[in-house]
């Protein structure tokens, strides 16, 4: 029995539980919550869960890993269909490593409905499993519309002053966008049942589907769009910068780290595998973007003075890498954007934790009014001096590993747009000291300071997110050869991929 | 008179038989909780006894009335909404003290009956009969307001005079299809073997224009807001289900499921832009729910007529798990009306009163959520599903320039709906009182069981795809399987 559905079902059973604690308990209680509590359960099962996925003896030999499969809605040819490669297994991992900080420093102190709380924040996080787990098409859409409705009430209710547009407008984007892909994704199908005869809607089996070089464009585009809005990429990334400055602490380490990666994870598992000629073509368009995201989000973060708009535009500026890494046409790119996802997730959840817990403290995120916290609060200041260097591209941590990879990939495609990219590098200095030179450095602000510092089983949590940065940093390789991407192209001649029966 | 004239499906019998032992005893003594429990019980014998015929059924004579799946699933989905209808008004039957007022479940059930003539009908005659009845029994229904007079009798003037000249459309053109054809079967009059070859296309464009003036489509839309609006909260559900619903069911009866006829693609594609844009940039200004919802539902209509012109593999389950989303959904979003409803005052339509009602009424307002998400085609609802149905007959006939509109229509769409649940999100401003809300656990109960229905749907649509529409007669494949019954009882759970 294969733990994939479990993977995904597991965390919002969890959270309904919590949330039907919550609404059973009689008074006020002291802190801990008792949704924390079984949230904090929850997601420690299903690290164990995913630990016995990882050290399972794959069923059977090739790249995918596991294999879950069960009708869901025959007329149709819709099944319930679970594949997982390195590629999910370590985005799984990294939604994993991020949601436990998240939980243990960040929806600790909350006050309102936090049974609710609770509950939508552990559905986003079966959203997204679900969103890297599913190799049907229509599942995929299911999972990738679902985890959007529990992020915008999160942001509707728990968000900062100008929550209710930012909301919307999150929505409103990513939804709308979404809409196309539902329309590529039947144009897929419905093209595969013209040819073959029988409609389904099976990763592996779609991939296979003769298509001719205008269709294959255009569907290819229809893919690309709402995932270009979801990393994002400059023209559609509006959306990004006020979702992640108003949602709560909690939301935002979700965003930045977890959700955004879903559009990474798209392109790679969809753009790329299936439609790779139409994905070369388009290539040189989609570098172009992915530079000038770069340097338009490292630019823009530049100017920013609101702590957690500085960190939302710096997200801007780190997913062009990927975007460009994942459009270079070479392993390197690949492997570059993916450890480069892996990284942003980690040094951008952690800044975001960091600036969450500023924000609990000084009731504002003007950069303006912080300063000189480094005499007041060493170790948050420490650490939060760290991950904005990582964020930089220090070497010798994570986002270094990845940045070079794909700066090397791009200048064999294109040494203007490599060099241009690189300028973006310089820009990251300019904002990452920018942000620890006013918060940490700067002489003492208006704002009154904290007297006390975070505790140190806070810090030993943020130490260890630290910990992974410098291995992906330092030695990358073994998490290049664990994430690699499968190709669906492990077909027989029945159209039915061979590691489907185990 | 031949004797399979005389062909009857037994929900007409038993409905005109309940609605005669109504008038019967409202004669005899008025009584409102009398004449809701005889209303009630016809409806549930009538849905009992949907699947079943009085005479044996003779293909290719002339009859007034035909059986099978198609009309079966939508006469049990109108008796359904009927009675869940009926279930919404019967605290305002029950309040009413100064008038008893019997005549309301008298013209529910008039109003039902002629929503089901419609749906069972092959022929111009009942068919037109069918559309009248109803049309009459819901300009009284719209106008039975006691204590809102003066803007209920507007409302129904307006549906009257509107309706009467649709009808009046609907019947010259009828009358052209007679003088062109010289039959009175329920179909769409032939233009290639004909003497004078614009009358059967006259008369096939006055036909239609008549249904779309009932189905409220772009531009025969606007009396549509101004009617709900008018109207008492559960008549305004009334409006915006039961007659869509069976002028939908007599539309797809009367082309068939094959292509139409090439002169009507144009137009067809023109009223569906307009119906989906126009109605979705309608509701986007609206600040009445009764009105909103019946901007969404021209819109929904609009995505029901994509479907209906998208003959083909698919468009049976897409039209048939539509009708399900679209009628649950609005039904769930009334429901909900009414059982917020304060004691005195507003109808609680007003979407500014929604403001904070997630922390005064927690399960009734994400059960507003989840029903306003299921309309907008958002997952875990079954309106999630249902439009991705309506999408793929759009792609399996690569009508880009309608599955642009769609995806338009359902952009502007989220944006209201959501506007809703943001409104009710945001915290109470204090001047609204404390909460006076009747307590009404049958409706609080309706709406948990239409929720259920909802996401049930929404997670395993399987069961719900059937081939319910009438096989057309250029793809006679197999016919519907026997297995109807059990088809039909667990499509429509009770």
């Amino acid at each position: 029995m294969t733990p994939l559905p479990a993977l995904v079902l597991l965390p919002v059973l969890g959270g309904a539980i919590a949330w039907l604690a919550d609404r059973s308990r009689t008074r006020p209680e002291q802190p801990p919550p008792v949704a924390w509590l079984i949230t904090l359960i929850t997601l420690i099962l299903e690290t164990a869960l995913l630990l016995a996925e990882t050290f399972r003896q794959s069923p059977d030999p090739g790249p995918w890993l596991d294999h879950f499969s069960r009708p869901w809605i025959p007329p149709l040819g819709i099944d319930v269909r679970l594949d997982m490669d390195g590629l999910s297994l370590s985005l799984l991992w990294l939604t994993l490593i991020l949601s436990l900080p998240c939980v243990l420093l960040a929806t600790r102190q909350i006050r309102t409905r936090p049974g609710l709380f609770h509950f939508l924040f552990l559905a986003t996080i079966s959203g997204v499993t679900g969103t890297f787990l599913a190799t049907d098409l229509f599942l995929f859409f299911f999972f990738w519309e679902l985890m959007l409705v529990p992020m915008f009430v999160l942001i509707l209710i728990w968000g900062h002053e100008d929550r209710h547009r930012a909301a919307m407008k999150f929505f409103l984007f990513t939804q709308g966008s979404g809409l196309l892909l539902l329309l590529s994704i039947l144009g897929l199908a419905i093209t595969h049942f013209r040819e073959t005869g029988f409609l389904t809607f099976n990763y592996f089996t779609l991939a296979a589907t003769p298509l001719s070089p205008a269709l294959s464009m255009v569907l290819m585009l229809g893919f690309f769009i709402p995932f270009a809005v979801k990393l994002p990429v400059i023209p559609v990334h509006v959306w990004l910068p006020d979702a992640h400055t108003q949602a709560p602490t909690a939301a935002s380490v979700l965003l930045a780290g977890i959700l955004l990666k879903t559009g990474g994870y798209g392109m790679i598992r969809f753009n790329i595998m299936l439609f790779p000629e139409a994905a070369a073509h388009f290539a040189p368009v989609a570098l172009s973007l992915g530079v000038a995201g770069i340097l338009y989000g490292a630019w823009m973060s530049c100017q920013q003075n609101d702590i957690k708009r500085l960190i939302a535009y710096s997200s801007i500026s780190h997913l062009g890498f990927v975007l460009t890494g994942i459009f270079s046409g070479s392993q390197a790119g690949m492997q570059g954007a993916i450890i480069q996802m892996l990284a942003h997730g980690l040094s951008t959840g952690a800044l975001f934790l960091i600036a969450g817990s500023l924000q609990d403290r000084m009731h504002t995120r003007d950069m303006t009014r912080i300063g000189g916290l480094w005499a007041t609060m060493p170790r948050l200041s420490g650490a939060g001096v760290f991950f904005a260097v990582a964020s930089l591209g220090m070497p010798g941590l994570g986002n270094f590993a990845g940045e070079f990879l794909v700066l090397f990939a791009t200048w064999r495609v294109s040494p203007p747009l490599a060099i241009l990219a690189a300028t973006g590098l310089v820009l990251a200095a300019i904002y990452a000291l920018k942000l620890v030179n006013g918060i940490f450095l700067a002489p003492a602000a208006p704002a009154p300071s904290p007297t006390k510092d975070v505790p140190t089983p806070q810090i030993a949590i943020l130490g260890s997110l630290m910990i992974f940065l410098v291995i992906l940093g330092l030695y990358p390789r073994p998490f290049i050869a664990a994430s690699a991407p499968s190709p669906p192209s492990v077909v027989t001649g029945k159209g039915e991929p061979n590691h489907a029966h185990p | 008179m031949l004797i399979h004239d005389l062909f009857l499906p037994l929900p007409l019998v038993v409905l005109p038989t309940g609605t005669m032992l109504l008038l019967l005893s409202i004669t005899w003594h008025r009584s409102a909780t009398r004449s809701f429990s005889l209303a009630l019980l016809t409806l549930l014998l009538t849905l009992a006894f949907t699947h079943h015929r009085l005479t044996t059924f003779l293909h290719g004579g002339t009859t007034f009335f035909t059986e099978d799946l198609w009309a079966d699933y939508t006469a049990a989905l109108i008796l359904l909404s009927s009675l869940c209808i009926l279930g919404l008004s019967w605290r305002n039957i029950a309040r009413d003290t100064d008038q008893p007022p019997d005549e309301y479940p008298l013209l529910l059930l008039l109003g039902t009956l002629g929503a089901v003539t419609m749906v069972f009908s092959t022929n111009y005659m009942s068919f037109f009969l069918g559309l009248e009845i109803l049309s009459l029994s819901l300009t009284g229904l719209v106008a039975f307001r006691h204590h809102h007079i003066p803007a209920a009798s507007e409302a129904a003037m307006k549906y009257l005079i509107l309706s009467g000249f649709s009808s009046a459309i609907l019947l010259f053109g009828i009358g052209l299809a007679y003088t062109a054809t010289g039959s009175l079967h329920f179909a769409p009059p032939d233009p290639a073997n004909n003497a004078i070859p614009g009358l059967p296309l006259a008369a096939t464009i006055m036909i239609l224009t008549g249904i779309f003036f009932k189905l409220s489509a772009v531009p025969f839309h606007m009396w549509m807001p101004d009617v709900m609006e008018g109207a008492s909260v559960p008549v305004a559900a009334f409006i915006a289900i039961v007659p869509k619903i069976a002028v939908f069911s007599a539309l797809i009866r009367y082309f068939g499921t094959g292509d139409l006829p090439p002169f009507l693609h144009g137009t067809l594609s023109a009223i569906i832009i307009l119906t989906i844009l126009g109605g979705n940039l309608l509701a986007l200004r609206q600040t009445n729910l009764t009105r909103l919802l019946a901007c969404s539902s021209i819109a929904h209509v609009g995505y029901l007529l994509m479907a209906f012109y998208s003959p083909g593999l698919i468009q049976s389950g897409a039209v048939a798990i539509y009708l399900i989303a679209y009628t649950t959904a609005t039904l769930g979003a009334f429901a909900v009306i009414s059982a917020l409803a304060t004691q005195e005052g507003t109808d609680g339509t007003n979407i500014a009163d929604w403001k904070g009602q997630f922390t005064k009424h927690p399960l009734l307002a994400s059960a507003m959520s989840l029903m306003l998400l299921s309309l907008a085609g958002i997952p875990p609802g079954i309106g999630f599903f249902a439009k991705f149905e309506i999408a793929a007959t759009g792609v399996e006939h690569q009508r880009n320039l309608l599955l642009a509109v769609l995806v338009t229509g359902s952009i502007i769409g989220l944006y209201y709906y959501l506007n809703i649940i943001r409104v009710m999100l945001s915290p109470a401003s204090f001047s609204s009182q404390t909460d006076n809300r009747r307590n009404n656990p049958e409706l609080t109960a309706l709406v948990f069981v239409l929720a259920i229905i909802v996401v049930v749907g929404g997670i395993f649509p399987a069961w719900l795809i059937r081939p319910v529409l009438p096989a057309s007669a250029s793809v006679n494949t197999a016919p519907p399987p026997d297995t109807t019954q059990e088809t039909d009882s667990r499509t429509l759970p009770p």
